[in-house]
């Protein structure tokens, strides 16, 4: 018994570390190379995409701070780790390349991110896959959960623990935006995480 | 629920057509010389003229006669000079009530060839044409036309995605679902007035089955993950369905009320869109266990996995021909995609259409026609076709957001 748990705790523990190193090796890769935009559409909506949508977020951490400043007592940290919105606005999307689930380096990045804070909390999520508008929406429909699914998977490595994390897939039936261009296709290939509850 | 309307259907000149033994079209051969139909005035058999009636009538004759392959129509101003055949209409109405008699006069044996009479109300008009148009073929082909199945399909024109109802030609749109969530799919048991259809409205992707008159409808599979893509066997007995429960897309067979009787795929990969062939034996799917989306065969147990379409990156969506020739399908080119129809056994794969992108084949229930979805026209809309591609023509009326057509037997 013990003997299998020390296995399994180490089988994990590689699991993490190979989750680091990977984060490491992802980081310094961007940093470097930024330019070799050869993956031009997943790269560009990495950054593109959370962009609008930060403006929200920053709006609201505002608060969070002057209240840490004025009572950085571990009991509210902790509420705070565990409020849905702010949760909510930490977690960023990961993308995908087209007819695919594989999850890039910046898709690794995001997901090594929101990892660390859902770590810190104990809410649960749901991973919304989605595909954009190319495919055929039947086959996107599974394609859409092999997305969310290779996203569980990864935050399983990570050590957010599986029975806080579900999946559903939409298919290609709700776009993020609208358009009829690479770019738009792009922000639509996309993981959702969205908290649903304690 | 609308009631469903009896026809009283009377054959007027039994003893000519039962001792004549008619010789059929070969509806096959495309050199076969189109037969001329000429469209008589239709005359008063007794209460008041109706011209919108007589109109009405003609129109629709035109279009399902001309759609159907053997036959070319002519509007009663054209005259009758040279035509082989003439479709005659008598039409009587007293309060609500309408009368119809439609015969088929063939000038050389100088009798009629078909000849019915249906009784009805005035909204029956054109359920009571669509059954002369499917008894026109009858005589003339040895094989009923498909005019008086229905159409169930998506369409978006509220915004989000519901289930719709309406005539093969695009008339007596029925709106079936409305719940606001997003619903795909819908597929008709092989008896034609109940639905398979999945929905969001629980959350979850689930497969619900309904009966289309009364609404009565069962969640009939809720298990976690995708239940989608549900398609009845030709027995109705059975349902094949993809579910993701077990960790990624497979296809498996569930009984209508959703009992699982077997998983058919065991793959890493994706598999999904199961199509039956007509006999129940063997069952068309996509998969992506090679790399790409591939049609695919099985046996309906799972055994003897066949790989159907080698050309092309990217074909989905098979659809077995009642017949049991072809498979249509449609292929990604490009932006877009385009139906092919292809043998069983992976010979002549031909490409059917061109215009716009086209997607969602489905065969009409005699396999004379495939119905499908196409944005040629900006929006998209759905379409009906000849087998051969031929006579694609727009049934989606108005501004249609319509996708997912499946073609029912007789109403």
């Amino acid at each position: 018994m013990t003997f299998t748990k020390s296995v399994l705790l180490g089988l994990a523990a590689t699991a993490l570390c190979a989750g680091c190193a990977k984060q490491e090796v992802v980081k310094h890769d961007q940093m470097i190379p930024t330019t070799p935009a050869a993956t031009q559409p997943a790269s560009t909506p990495k950054s593109a995409a959370p962009a609008p949508v930060a403006k929200a977020p920053a709006e609201e951490r505002l608060p969070d701070t002057s209240i840490k400043e004025a009572q950085p007592t571990p009991a509210k940290a902790a509420e705070l780790k565990n409020d849905q919105g702010t949760v909510q606005n930490l977690l960023e999307k990961v993308f995908f390349d087209f007819d695919s689930s594989a999850l890039s380096t910046a898709a690794r990045t995001s997901l090594a991110k929101n990892a660390e804070v859902l770590k810190k909390s104990n809410l649960k999520i749901r991973i919304e896959g989605n595909c954009d508008e190319l495919g055929s929406d039947d086959y996107n429909l599974s394609l859409g959960e092999s997305r969310a699914a290779s996203a569980l998977k990864y935050l399983k490595a990570l050590g957010v623990p599986a029975e806080r994390m579900s999946i559903i897939s939409y298919g290609k039936e709700k776009p993020a935006v609208g358009g009829h261009d690479d770019a738009a296709r792009a922000q639509n290939r996309r993981d959702e995480f969205v908290v649903v509850s304690k | 629920m609308k009631r469903i309307i009896l026809l009283c259907l009377l054959l007027l000149v039994t003893p000519q057509l039962m001792g004549a033994s008619d010789q059929y079209l070969d509806v096959t051969a495309p050199a076969n010389k189109k037969q001329q139909i000429y469209l008589a005035p239709a005359t008063t058999l007794s209460g008041p003229a109706l011209p919108e009636v007589a109109r009405e009538l003609a129109e629709l004759f035109l279009f399902d006669l001309n759609l159907a392959g053997p036959f070319s129509v002519a509007p009663a101003e054209a005259g009758s000079a040279g035509s082989d055949l003439v479709l005659k209409t008598a039409y009587g109405s007293s309060g609500g009530n309408l009368t119809i008699e439609c015969r088929l006069f063939d000038p050389v044996l100088n009798r009629d060839v078909a000849a019915k009479r249906y009784t009805g109300s005035l909204k029956d008009l054109r359920r009571m044409g669509h059954a002369f148009s499917d008894e026109v073929l009858r005589v003339r082909t040895g094989q009923k036309g498909p005019f008086t199945g229905k159409i169930a399909y998506v369409s978006k024109v509220s915004g989000n995605k519901e289930v719709f109802v309406m005539d093969y030609d695009g008339f007596n749109t029925q709106r079936v679902t409305n719940n606001g969530a997003i619903n795909l799919n819908p597929d008709f048991a092989p008896s034609g007035r109940e639905i398979i259809y999945t929905s969001y409205k629980k959350g979850n992707p689930d497969l619900y089955r309904r009966e289309l008159y009364t609404g009565v409808e069962a969640r009939i599979s809720a298990r976690s993950g995708l239940n989608a893509m549900g398609s009845f066997s030709p027995d109705g007995n059975r349902i094949a369905v993809v579910l993701s429960k077990d960790g990624n897309s497979e296809i498996y067979l569930i009984s209508r009320e959703g009992k699982e009787l077997a998983r058919l795929t065991r793959t890493q990969a994706i598999d999904v869109s199961p199509a039956w062939s007509p006999d129940g034996n063997r069952i068309a799917f996509v998969s992506d266990r090679l790399g790409k989306p591939q049609v695919f065969v099985m046996n309906a147990d799972g055994s003897d996995v066949k790989r159907l379409t080698t050309n092309g990156a990217y074909n989905v969506t098979p659809r077995w021909s009642p017949k049991g020739d072809r498979i249509a399908y449609a292929r990604k080119d490009g932006n877009g995609f385009q139906i092919y129809a292809i043998n069983p056994d992976g010979t002549q794969d031909t490409q059917l259409t061109n215009l716009g992108s086209n997607e969602h084949p489905r065969w009409s229930p005699d396999g004379r026609f495939i119905v499908f979805s196409s944005s040629r026209d900006g929006g998209e809309a759905i379409y009906v076709m000849r087998a051969d591609g031929s006579a694609q023509s727009k049934v989606s009326r108005g501004k249609a957001r319509d996708s997912h057509p499946t073609w029912s037997a007789a109403w």
